[in-house]
């Protein structure tokens, strides 16, 4: 183990119509040469992921929207203190582009004023092979990520194409003293509150519920 | 591009491209639940878990049904909803002279604080959904009397630093304390009681006065009135004083942003990771209880094989016929305001909430229930820095209730007013003070008279929203004998309505609801949430659960001293 260090904890949101490979490119990320230890876990809260930064650890609080955007608004919940969003559309599928505007927009009016977007165009390997099956043209994608203020990468969940760079440009984005961007809610006030892990009588108490 | 759903995108009106036509909602499911409250939503998330097929809907395009938290866009749309048509809510008011950034707001319907030790919180532990959260701390409890906000002395160190007891209460009060903390095992002491109000049992076993009954019984036990009967007091006594040192000096914490809606956003979104399907903006317009179909609103129409479950909210005119009703006939009135004072006077160091009790009898309109109220400052993410929202609350219904509510509010206004008054610094020198033949120093008036006068127009008091709302719910307060939560023709019926919001201001009683309508559904409650999360943080937890080993003993007492010395 190295010395410590400084561990920032980010929040990071998933968007994008569904099959596009939002899961795919994070279970990519978390379980390629990122990965330390151990085999990514799904299920209770959230993934998390840690990268290790030559000066400072940032683990990634992945959230995925659970299929709730299908049907539902997201609730407010998602979006809160989320420090940055990965938008992502499929670049053989023209409407999941028009739907990853649609996010971007959703973010802008939802989200933290600060919040770091990334966009991302997944399914590059597809494309490789077969230059006729692009529908988004990457200049498209370029161009929407400059009006926004977006990063931009073209993907390949599949390969593990730019995966780990859509990270790493995140990553760096992230301010060092880790301020929530509407006004410091995750950052420097994170000591006045209360972690429920921490009872004195221990988390795991024999009432039965 | 005719059909695509114009609604979802111009509500929030702003201008985005069409979104594809929404994809068909699932047509069948094991269990149907429609309304997005506490009780559906953990409930929603249990099934999901435990392996069921949910598919879960709100006729609201928010998370929260009855117990929603608004923004101050969302608000006068709810007032008017409500007006128009609510098996909830009536005779909602809102006033608001002048215009607010409507997203630094959320106005909580029905806001509750979490005590640290209750099943609530055990389960938000064993079901992850607390990480989606975040908790502050509420330390002070006041009590009204005498025209001012007394802190509760709970704490052994409280009851000893107190000025206000005499020795001999101080040791009664102890005494009480210490038994209550164990009363479920002295039957013998409280036995005779059992039917018998609290107020009777205190005085005569153990002395105590008006005043720390009050205290014990309305401000901590947070009972309705000192009538409620011995062991409901007592359990709610005890709930106080176990949970505190639990995490800290302090008895409650509370959610962010909001009380049962954020909650019930944790558990929807546990529940949609565990495989429910949701949907909101949907109406439910039809229902066939013989085929198990529900049609709403944009057309769906799903067939449940196990159970409806249904909030009273969610049941319109078209299908009321078809449904048991719950009959809600408990009252809650409401009084919400926020004030342009940050009201730090009343809260703890480090901390931007407390509760404020009036016990029966301590208003001038007489009040025979406790009028209730949790102030929020910014920190509590529910107003903008400077201001303070205050709930109010009283199980006293109609006109009454609503002139209690008043008249508590022009307590805590005056009250805010004089303590930030009194924290005013004067510049005093030695020709201020003159003293009376007791020879106790008074300040000079025409000082004081100046410095005040300069003083007040600074601090005046302004409502910056103020509403008022009565709520509805089936299950009675205290002092009525318990019914049978969920309503329904028993299990054999397709169709369960759930109770409305419990009428305290804690989660108590909730989680056993959702238990109740679980076993129904399932048959037993035995692996209700028995999930086995797998957990990057295992490590941490069980590195955790090691080193608070030594507190070995799973129901944490704090150390109430086996031999006071007074």
């Amino acid at each position: 183990m190295s010395a410590p260090r400084k561990t920032t904890s980010v929040k990071l949101v998933l968007l994008g119509e569904a099959a596009v490979g939002k899961s795919s490119l994070v279970l990519r990320f978390v379980s390629n040469e990122f990965q330390e230890n151990k085999e990514p876990t799904i299920g209770a809260a959230f993934l998390t992921q840690k990268c290790n930064f030559p000066d400072r650890t940032i683990k990634f609080e992945i959230w995925d929207t659970a299929g709730q955007e299908r049907f539902a608004s997201l609730a407010p919940m998602y979006y809160r203190n989320a420090q940055t969003a990965l938008v992502v559309y499929d670049i053989t599928k023209p409407q999941s582009f028009i739907k990853a505007r649609h996010w971007v927009s959703e973010l802008k009016s939802q989200a933290s004023p600060g919040i770091i977007i990334a966009l991302v165009g997944n399914k590059r390997d597809l494309v490789d092979d077969d230059e006729s099956a692009r529908k988004v043209a990457e200049d498209e994608g370029k161009q929407l990520a400059e009006e926004e203020g977006l990063l931009f990468f073209e993907t390949s969940a599949k390969t593990g194409l730019n995966v780990k760079d859509v990270f790493m440009a995140i990553a760096q984005k992230i301010p060092e003293e880790q301020k929530a961007p509407s006004g410091g809610l995750r950052g420097a006030e994170e000591d006045s509150r209360v972690d429920l892990n921490s009872a004195v009588a221990g988390p795991e108490s024999s009432c039965a519920c | 591009m005719s059909s695509f759903s114009a609604s979802s995108v111009s509500k929030r009106g702003s201008i985005v491209p069409p979104l594809a036509e929404d994809p068909a909602f699932v047509d069948s499911c094991d269990v149907l639940i429609c309304g997005t409250g506490i009780v559906e939503s953990i409930l929603a998330a249990a099934l999901a878990w435990q392996g069921s097929n949910v598919a879960h809907l709100d006729r609201n395009s928010i998370y929260g049904d009855s117990s929603a938290v608004l923004n101050l866009d969302e608000l006068p749309r709810w007032v008017d909803e409500v007006n128009y048509e609510s098996a909830v809510f009536s005779n909602a008011k809102l006033y608001q002279p002048r215009p607010l950034d409507s997203k630094k707001y959320f106005v909580d319907l029905t806001p509750r604080v979490l005590f640290a030790k209750s099943d609530m919180l055990q389960l938000l532990l064993k079901s992850r959904v607390y990480k989606y959260l975040e908790f502050r701390s509420l330390t002070n409890f006041h009590t009204y009397e005498n025209d001012s906000f007394e802190k509760v002395p709970a704490s052994k160190q409280d009851i000893f630093t107190s000025q206000q007891m005499s020795p001999v209460v101080k040791r009664q009060l102890m005494k009480f304390i210490k038994f209550t903390v164990e009363w479920e095992r002295l039957y013998n002491v409280w036995g005779p009681y059992r039917d018998k109000p609290v107020v009777e049992f205190m005085t005569k076993e153990f002395q105590l006065e008006q005043t720390q009954i009050d205290e014990l019984v309305q401000s901590i036990g947070l009972c309705s009135s000192n009538d409620v009967a011995t062991p409901v007091a007592l359990h709610r006594i005890k709930r106080y004083l176990v949970s505190l040192e639990t995490y800290g000096a302090f008895p409650v914490v509370y959610s962010m942003y909001g009380s049962a809606s954020e909650l019930s956003q944790g558990f929807c979104r546990s529940a949609a990771v565990g495989g429910a399907v949701y949907k909101l903006n949907a109406t439910l317009t039809g229902l066939d209880v013989d085929s198990k179909t529900a049609i709403f609103n944009d057309g769906s129409k799903v067939r449940w094989s196990e159970k409806l479950v249904v909030s009273e909210a969610q049941i319109t005119e078209q299908v009321r016929s078809k449904i048991p009703s719950s009959n809600p006939e408990y009252q809650i009135n409401h009084l919400t305001v926020i004030v342009n004072m940050d009201c730090k006077e009343w809260f703890a160091e480090g901390e931007d909430a407390a509760i404020i009790v009036f016990p029966v009898g301590s208003l001038s309109s007489g009040n025979t229930k406790t009028v209730q109220a949790i102030c929020y400052g910014a920190e509590s993410g529910q107003v903008p820095p400077g201001q303070c929202i205050w709930y109010l609350s009283t199980v006293q219904g109609g006109a009454t209730g609503q002139r209690d509510l008043e008249e508590a509010l022009s307590k805590m206004e005056a009250s805010i007013l004089r303590e930030s008054t009194e924290d005013f610094e004067f510049q005093v020198d030695q020709s201020d003070v003159i003293f009376t033949p007791s020879g106790d120093p008074v300040l000079s008036s025409v000082k004081l008279g100046k410095s005040m006068k300069d003083f007040v127009p600074e601090k005046k008091l302004t409502y910056l929203i103020k509403l008022s709302y009565n709520q509805k719910t089936s299950i009675p307060p205290l002092e009525e004998s318990i019914k049978d939560v969920a309503k329904n023709d028993g299990d054999e019926s397709p169709v369960i309505v759930t109770s409305g919001a419990p009428t305290e201001i804690t989660y108590d009683g909730i989680v056993e609801q959702v238990k109740k309508i679980y076993a129904q559904i399932v048959g037993s409650d035995d692996d209700f949430f028995d999930v086995d999360f797998e957990d990057d943080e295992e490590d941490e937890l069980t590195g955790m659960a090691k080193q608070n080993k030594k507190q070995e003993d799973d129901d944490h007492v704090p150390d109430f001293g086996d031999d006071m010395e007074l």
